[in-house]
């Protein structure tokens, strides 16, 4: 099983849809500085890092790690950079924690950190139609980036099958409701990109179709932006904890899986998230988890597209997969629900600074552990072409 | 085989942007941006791909691999070993070029800086007539612009080549069997050039009734105020920074010109100026919706309440969202 391993420091830079102020070197050095500086201790004690860089196109350089390792005071020491589409930031959690828990390391940095919107189209003389190029070239690159492919149907694809299957589910008034409850919860997260964003339904209702089923006001925002952590193998975490006089929100229970990309018989089943139920289920079984609507108070979700929240929620096991509205009208996720999902407004409002976006995610859960004096909260990282790649983690607080 | 007569570019030129720096200002303070590509050039093997993409180009047929174990038949033939089968060996075999969609497919709006002159443009996966596995193809309708429902899981679509084509996945698409002639379905390796396309027409406006002209008047008014409002927010000045469309409107009622100038919107009656495109709706009330944040003109489109004349601009309209939501915004903070 390994070592404990505990999150003992935390920070992010704000997300903004553009960073013309800083390059990445820099919003990745002030995340840093300011998850050592939450954690009281500095360079000299941390063993390595762990990169959460999504795409080499984005950052317009390849091996974008390489300048990090020594503007973070990590010279000569370890540093690995992680790739896993939009799972990316969970996944390199996963890898950081598997180092320390195996006693490799006491005290590692994990830095997310991205510059998304430098691309830019000078046909439309806008950022968002060459954002979306750069993703489509990680389509398959012998059958589908040609057709066109683009990041918006790794998941409407999904989505659209899942209604096929449901067709009575993810009625539309109510992802117009949960992108609006999350539009709300982000006023109190004042590093979002869209923190006085709020829209009601009917706005999201009559938002503009982007790529069908998809409208624009469920949909994540690319962001520029950085989060970092500290993770620590038990004794030093508890040591870091008692001088800082902030609990160590512990790590106790991970799940990954991939799907294969190609779909039919024995390959992706279109209608499902495969991925995020086997990586939920490998989580709470090491978490001891029976029950995760009972034992979860936290959910921090990788929501892509709000239709994707809900289905994600229910391959989680917290509604029943064709009863994912359920989430709205049982009043599962509502303000005084049973869960408490995605307070940081999530991808959809925080944004979406694709390597950063988890870890982000674990950034808020774990403040919110602490903030709201509850025990468990769970992590998750979606992405790749068909909604292909799940990290989970489960972080828990005695 | 057929023979290329134009020569296309592996990157339009029309997407290349000239050597170039720009500054911005953000709280006081100068930033520098930077015109910048990354750009490598590819001869790309196709390897044991190669009998696929020459099938499709050179003999109009569509092959699978099929397990000498299992039997299962995977197109695009993916593996020449079955993971299913401790990996015994596959071998090619020809399948058939109609099937049905695996599932209802998306259809993309907004799209990448590549494919702006497609939109709205269908991908999905199509199971073919003897295979196990999809394969994506992009999908069109023969009877005009693209909307959902017309594509859904187990619609039945044919697979239509291009007249030229290179030995690429774009040499073929599907449309809806239902659209074709019985006789067209069934022969084999059907052309692009062998289909009736209905062509793009501009739509015929109804009679005009006794209510629209007042209408035309208030819609005009109407967008008119919207635009000096969004003319004062500097978030919808940025929206259509750089951009500049002379935009002619039709409607039931009369005729406007839409004028956009690097962060100016106008509107004045009557067809003014050399147009960049053709917008056509009944209801003027369309557009004035649209442009005040209580209607979308992706979904008039969508309904064929709103038609324009070339697809490339998507992208105005996309603009003009952009700046509704930019000024309903503004008016909320
Ligand atoms: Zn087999």
């Amino acid at each position: 099983m390994g070592k404990r391993v505990g999150i003992v420091g935390a920070a992010v830079t704000p997300f903004k849809g553009r960073w013309v102020e800083k390059t990445y070197y820099e919003l990745a050095q002030w995340a840093t500085a300011d998850a050592l500086k939450d954690a009281g201790i500095s360079p000299n004690e941390v063993d390595g890092a762990f990169y959460a860089i999504y795409n080499d196109i984005f950052e317009r350089t390849c091996i974008p790690e390489h300048p990090l390792q020594g503007i973070l005071g990590l010279q000569n020491k370890f540093g690995i950079r992680i790739t896993n589409g939009g799972a990316t930031g969970a996944y390199t959690m996963s890898a950081a924690h598997a180092y320390v828990a195996a006693g490799r390391f006491d005290v590692v940095l994990v830095l997310g950190v991205e510059k998304a919107t430098d691309c830019f189209d000078f046909q439309s003389m806008s950022a968002t139609p060459e954002v979306i190029k750069s993703i489509g070239w990680s389509g398959d690159s012998f059958f589908e980036q040609k057709l066109g492919w683009t990041a918006a149907d790794s998941y409407a694809e999904v989505i659209l099958a899942y209604k096929d299957e449901h067709p009575d589910d993810l009625k539309p008034e109510i992802s117009a409701a949960i992108s609006s409850q999350l539009s709300m919860q982000v006023r109190t997260n004042p590093y979002a990109q869209r923190q006085f964003d709020q829209v009601t339904p009917e706005e999201v209702l009559n938002s503009r179709v982007v790529a069908y089923p998809f409208k624009e006001l469920e949909i994540c925002v690319y962001s520029e932006g950085a989060a970092a952590l500290v993770m620590a193998e038990e004794e030093t975490a508890k040591a870091i904890s008692r001088n800082t006089g902030q609990p160590v929100v512990w790590i106790t229970g991970l799940g990954e899986a991939n799907e294969h990309s190609f779909a039919g018989k024995n390959q992706k089943v279109m209608h499902r998230i495969l991925s995020d139920h086997l990586a939920a289920q490998r989580a709470y079984k090491m978490a001891g988890i029976k029950s995760p609507i009972d034992e979860i108070d936290i959910v921090e979700l990788h929501d892509a597209f709000v239709p994707q929240l809900e289905v994600t929620m229910a391959e989680m096991g917290f509604v029943p997969l064709g009863r994912a509205d359920s989430l709205i009208e049982d009043g599962i996720m509502t303000p005084g629900g049973k869960l408490s999902v995605n307070p940081c407004g999530g991808l959809i409002y925080c944004g979406h600074a694709v390597g950063a976006s988890n870890i982000m995610s674990a950034w808020s859960a774990r403040s919110e552990l602490i903030k709201q004096g509850k025990r468990r909260a769970l992590v998750h990282g979606t992405g790749s072409t068909v909604a292909q790649y799940t990290a989970a983690l489960i972080l828990s607080q005695e | 085989m057929t023979t290329i007569n134009k020569v296309k570019k592996v990157i339009p030129d029309e997407a290349i942007p000239e050597v170039g720096t720009k500054i911005v200002n953000r709280d006081g303070q100068d930033y520098l941006l930077v015109n910048d590509a990354m750009f490598t050039f590819y001869q790309r093997s196709m390897g044991e791909f190669t009998p696929f993409f020459l099938g499709m180009r050179d003999e109009r047929k569509i092959l699978g691999c099929r397990c000498t174990k299992c039997g299962i038949v995977r197109v695009p033939p993916l593996a020449t070993r079955c993971p299913d089968c401790n990996f015994a060996p596959t071998e090619l075999v020809e399948v058939g070029d109609v099937g049905k969609m695996l599932s209802t497919p998306p259809i993309t709006y907004f799209a990448s800086s590549l494919f702006q002159e497609q939109v709205p443009s269908g991908r999905g996966r199509i199971v073919l007539e003897g295979a196990d596995t999809a394969l994506s193809v992009n999908f069109y309708t023969t009877k005009g612009i693209l909307v959902p429902g017309i594509v859904n899981r187990g619609t039945e679509m044919k697979v239509v080549f291009k007249d030229q084509r290179v030995g690429d996945i774009t040499d073929i698409f599907c449309v809806p069997a239902s659209e074709l002639t019985s006789e067209q379905v069934a022969r084999k390796g059907l052309l692009v050039s062998e289909i009736d396309w209905e062509s793009a027409a501009e739509p015929d406006l109804p009679q005009q009734g006794p209510n629209d002209r007042g209408r035309f008047a208030s819609a005009l008014a109407g967008l008119r105020a919207l635009a000096g409002e969004m003319n004062q927010c500097e978030r919808a000045r940025e929206d259509i920074a750089d951009w500049k469309r002379n935009v002619h409107v039709k409607t039931a009622g009369g005729q406007m010109t839409m004028t956009i100038d690097n962060g100016d919107l106008t509107f004045e009656p009557g067809l003014v100026g050399d147009p960049d495109f053709v917008a056509v709706c009944a209801d003027p009330m369309v557009l004035q919706e649209g442009l005040a944040y209580k209607g979308s003109l992706t979904q008039a489109m969508m309904e064929r309440r709103l038609w324009i004349s070339r697809n490339p601009e998507f992208t105005t309209i996309f603009k003009l969202e952009r700046m509704a939501r930019s000024l309903a915004r503004s008016k909320k903070v």
